[in-house]
């Protein structure tokens, strides 16, 4: 761009773009950080220590990282075809119905031999991670196909109808109240204490699973073929369909990793919560979606980190305000994201998102 | 910038035309990315201005900001005496600005009568209750609407038989019929005209700039053009502007602006 | 000639509704006056006022408004709050009555007479209704109806957890999920009192004036001024704004008009099952009511009351009384009844990718779901 401007300074007004940018991505880790930051405050006046707020954040890490695995499935479908797929949080939850129903087949049971258990719920976890990514992609077949020239919000209207449909095949395979499982892990053991902040046995699972299948996936995406063309795809489907790239096999191998990772993150919640029952994934997806957006939605890392950061929220607004209060907290900062940052934390990989 | 507007005579020179719009250094950044910059020009009350410029110029940039859809980053756009930078697009069309699109946007599913009804939207009164109510000055007001949008559709030319017609069911000549329509509907005292003759077969755009001059003549309205088409921006012009790259490089009337080399260098470097 | 046209329409319209509500109030005549099917067709008119509601929000005006259970929400608690010993200990446990009928006069709490009820559960609802559209303003379809769906979730939470918020006198907010009950009947200055021990066909035939009222302010507001600026917010915001459409208002309008049907039918729903309970304003709730929109024809307003019938019966009928047994029979252990959200899913589901313009289309939208105009318009960035 030239200079020959006299007057107006193209720099200064350049600058103010920048500066509203930063108070609006800011201000967004402000107001993130405005809860910890005030419990942490208040907890060294009344306590003088910070041992609930470290306890709050392991666990409320280990709950992100699950979110995180649920939450890349939102993002992956939205990257790639920008539709909310509604029925992903029940994708997770029959993740752990199918694992939890292979336990037996497994003979997986309590006080099992450790290298045995790890085996069989390994197996369980690929089983569980094979039958959602199978169902994610047929979800897609039969209620989003149809309608990808139909305006947007069709295919969304479709995606609940799906998730009431699977939450009901939940009913009627496990009934409708809450139930609790095995505890197969002794996921609430001590396994490590550091300065009074303890790290157990769930919290290894979490993080155990978590990080190696975000590293599997991001470079999955990154190098392979697939990956390359779901990159493709995302920015400019016509063009990647010019490009000799099969679009629909491409969206639906999307839907396949998403509904893998569902698979796997409905495994651990089985093992983390010990417990299971239909409704988990509606609140679990809408927690997820928020991670999703607070990212930046079709951002991968976005995905993970507002996983985090969501499942922190989520544990220090369950310990310090009350369980029944944390869907209230987290839907307020899904409110706030959504008007203020549409874009999220770390903004858009690929198309608009805002 | 606290500069008062110039008074219309000092403006234009000759003292007889005041200044219908004035833009003072505006200028329009995406994130990083200058679209429009540093760019000041006037519209004389009653003329008919084009603004010309190569594909990506910041043309259609410049229009959005006219009505109110961008924000200047900096500058001031003053419409009749009155800073309209940071005006809304509803109040900019009740100010008296309207516009077509470049690629046609009416409303598909409506038809041309209910299109240029909705062009009457801001010189209507009839809210939420009196629409339920219905009073008799609210059936009258949708009585004089609805005449209207007859009427202006019968002046711009549209055959009686497809007033009624979807908007989408129309000829590509007839849209931008009733394009034009839906924005003379507002009573505009500037008019916005983004490419209307693209698309267009010869004799249709020598009706259209024969169009352009009635609308002057008639309704005392005031033509701000964007145009590919040189022989009618030549033809029908007092002024012109030309944006390069979001800058203005050149202005004055027809055959000042085809004599500038910048603007030659312009269009011949683009396709070089 | 084409005044003519549109005025000849009208007064079909006009004839069709009035046949269709002098058949509908003559309908309950042939049953016992407590018999459980004038309990379905109160139910069905209730629902049909809540659906009416809705599209003006969703199919008039485009905005997929997925938290539409927080106005049923808002107007049950209005009548909860103010027609029910909820207040007891209000003015030194004497209470405060406004025109509240012989019985309830003597109670203590507020009572005001349901007339006022509604003045003030529309205008609570309506208020909310703007509220909870303010911040969606800016934000594209999908992301209104989740930050909608968000909002709903959240009331939800309140009411739910409502009775642990207090202040006052100790008064709760809500009783969650035990209900404010009991909340008083109606009572119309000239009739005698609302009574479901005795008969419910005056419940019905109030229901269905409010029934007339919605569909007048559908038919009215669909042809009108506003009406014309929904349809051209819903196609293409830009060149509706750039035709002078104000944006905030049109939208907010939509939003208010719409809640505050949802409040009207809450209220009177507290009122006719004399109680107000939290469990009511679920998610599935709001889905109920956009699949009765889906199914009769987004936009459609003879197709949204009937999909509302529909459904209705389905929910309150067929589902409990005709097929409940069916899964029993063919040997399943189960009752139908558990599996309603699921049908109303799969129907959403089936409606969608089968018939999308639903069952009698509105000519508008049918076009659209083809693929004509609306929704693809190139986004201009949020000034």
């Amino acid at each position: 761009m030239s200079t020959n401007t006299a007057t107006a300074d193209p720099a200064s007004h350049r600058l103010s773009d920048t500066l509203r940018e930063a108070a609006s991505k800011y201000g967004l880790i402000a107001v993130l950080l405005a809860l910890p930051v005030y419990l942490a405050i208040s907890d060294l006046i009344s306590k003088g220590n910070l041992t609930d707020l470290g306890n709050n954040l392991v666990l409320g890490l280990s709950n992100g990282a699950i979110i995180a695995l649920v939450a890349l499935g939102y993002t992956l479908v939205y990257g790639i075809i920008e539709l909310i797929n509604f029925a992903h949080g029940e994708v997770f939850m029959i993740g752990s119905f199918v694992a939890f129903g292979l336990w037996g087949t497994f003979g997986i049971s309590e006080g099992m031999a450790v290298p045995g258990m790890i085996v069989g719920l390994l197996a369980a976890m690929i089983a569980a991670m094979i039958v959602c990514g199978g169902l994610n992609v047929m979800i897609e077949r039969v209620a989003y196909k149809p309608l990808r020239n139909a305006p947007k919000l069709a295919p969304l209207i479709t995606a609940i109808g799906m998730s009431f449909i699977l939450q009901n095949v939940g009913i009627l395979w496990r009934g409708s109240s809450q139930a609790s499982v095995p505890d197969l892990i002794n996921q609430s053991n001590d396994l490590v204490t550091i300065g009074g902040v303890v790290i157990n046995n769930g919290d290894v699972l979490a993080a155990a699973v978590t990080i190696p299948l975000v590293f599997l996936l991001t470079s999955f995406i990154n190098r392979s073929r697939l990956g390359k063309a779901m990159r493709a795809t995302a920015q400019d489907p016509d063009a990647a369909r010019l490009m000799g790239i099969n679009v629909n096999t491409t969206i639906s191998m999307t839907f396949l990793l998403g509904g893998m990772l569902a698979g796997a993150a409905g495994l651990i919640n089985l093992l983390y919560q010990t417990s299971i029952w239909y409704f988990q994934g509606f609140q679990a997806g809408l927690i997820a979606f928020t991670a999703a957006v607070m990212g930046g939605i079709g951002n991968l890392k976005g995905a993970v980190l507002g996983g985090l950061i969501i499942g922190c929220i989520g544990q220090l607004a369950e310990f310090r305000i009350g369980a029944e209060w944390t869907a209230v907290v987290v839907f307020a900062y899904l409110v706030l994201i959504m008007v203020f940052r549409p874009q999220g934390l770390i903004g858009e990989e690929t198309r608009e998102a805002g | 910038m606290s500069t008062p507007v110039e008074t219309p005579s000092t403006a234009t020179g000759a003292g007889k035309a005041r200044t219908l719009l004035a833009t003072e250094q505006v200028s329009k950044t995406f994130g990083g990315l200058v679209a429009v910059n540093d760019v000041s020009f006037e519209i004389p009350e009653r003329s008919i201005v084009s603004i010309i410029g190569p594909n990506g110029a910041g043309k259609t940039t410049f229009f959005n900001m006219l009505t109110g859809l961008y924000k200047p980053s900096i500058g001031r756009i003053v419409f009749d005496g009155k800073d309209i930078s940071r005006t809304r697009p509803d109040r900019i069309t009740t100010l008296g600005i309207a516009r077509t699109f470049q690629n046609i946007r009416l409303f598909a599913t409506m038809s041309a009568v209910e299109n240029v009804m909705v062009g009457q939207h801001a010189r209507m009164k009839a809210g939420l209750i009196g629409s339920i109510l219905r009073p008799p000055k609210v059936r009258g007001e949708e009585r004089s609407v609805r005449d209207k949008a007859h009427e202006m559709l019968s002046y711009v030319g549209l055959a009686t038989r497809v007033h009624d017609e979807l908007a989408v069911n129309l000829s590509y000549g007839d849209q931008r019929r009733v394009e034009i329509a839906r924005a003379l509907a507002s009573d505009p005292r500037l008019l916005l005209l983004d490419e209307p003759t693209a698309g267009m077969n010869p004799q249709e755009s020598d009706r259209l700039t024969a169009f352009m001059r009635q609308l002057r003549e008639e309704r005392q309205v005031t033509i701000l053009l964007i145009e590919h088409d040189m022989k009618v921006v030549m033809g029908v012009s007092e002024r012109i502007t030309v944006l390069d790259h979001g800058e203005k490089i050149a202005e004055g009337d027809p055959v000042e602006v085809r004599a500038n080399p910048l603007v030659v260098e312009a269009y011949l470097g683009k396709q070089g | 000639m084409s005044n003519l046209r549109g005025l000849l329409k009208g007064k079909n319209n006009l004839v069709v509704s009035l046949v269709a509500l002098g058949v509908a109030a003559i309908l309950p005549l042939f049953f016992d006056p407590l018999s459980n099917l004038t309990n379905n067709f109160i139910l069905a008119a209730a629902f049909v006022v809540m659906a009416l509601g809705l599209n003006i929000v969703v199919g008039f005006a485009g905005l997929l408004d997925l938290g539409y259970v927080a106005f049923y929400a808002f107007g049950a608690y209005t009548i909860g709050w103010f027609a029910s010993d909820h207040f007891s200990s209000v003015n030194g446990g004497e209470g405060f009555h406004i025109a509240a009928g012989e019985f309830a006069s003597n109670l203590p709490g507020i009572h005001l007479n349901f007339l006022v009820i509604v003045v003030v559960a529309v205008i609570i609802t309506g208020i909310a209704g703007m509220l909870i559209g303010l911040p969606t303003l800016r934000l594209r379809g999908d992301y209104i109806a989740i930050v909608t769906l968000a909002f709903g979730e959240i009331i939800y939470r309140f009411a739910v957890n409502g009775d642990e918020i207090t202040f006052g006198e100790g008064y709760k907010l809500t009783n969650g999920r035990q209900a404010i009950s009991p909340i008083d009947s109606i009572d119309l200055p000239g009739f005698a009192p609302f009574d479901s021990a005795f008969s419910l066909r005056p419940f019905y035939w109030f229901c269905l004036v409010l029934v007339g009222i919605v569909l007048l302010v559908n038919f009215r507001l669909r042809d009108s001024r506003l009406g014309r600026a929904w349809i051209a917010i819903r196609e293409d915001e830009v060149a509706a704004a750039s035709m002078g459409v104000p944006l905030v208002k049109t939208k907010l309008l939509a939003y208010a008009t719409g809640a505050a049907f949802g409040g009207i039918s809450g209220a009177f729903l507290g009122s006719y099952l004399t109680s107000v309970n939290a469990n009511n304003f679920q998610f599935g709730f709001s889905i109920f009511i956009l699949a009765m929109i889906i199914l009769g024809g987004l936009g459609s307003i003879w197709g949204v009351a009937i999909g509302a019938i529909l459904l209705s019966f389905i929910n309150t009928y067929f589902i409990p009384e005709v097929f409940n047994e069916v899964p029993r029979k063919i040997g399943l252990e189960f009752d139908l009844t558990i599996l309603n959200f699921g049908i109303f899913g799969f129907l959403i589901l089936l409606v969608m990718v089968l018939r999308p313009q639903g069952i009698l289309p509105e000519r508008r939208r049918a076009l659209e779901l083809e693929g004509v105009g609306a929704g693809d318009a190139i986004e201009v960035r949020a000034p």
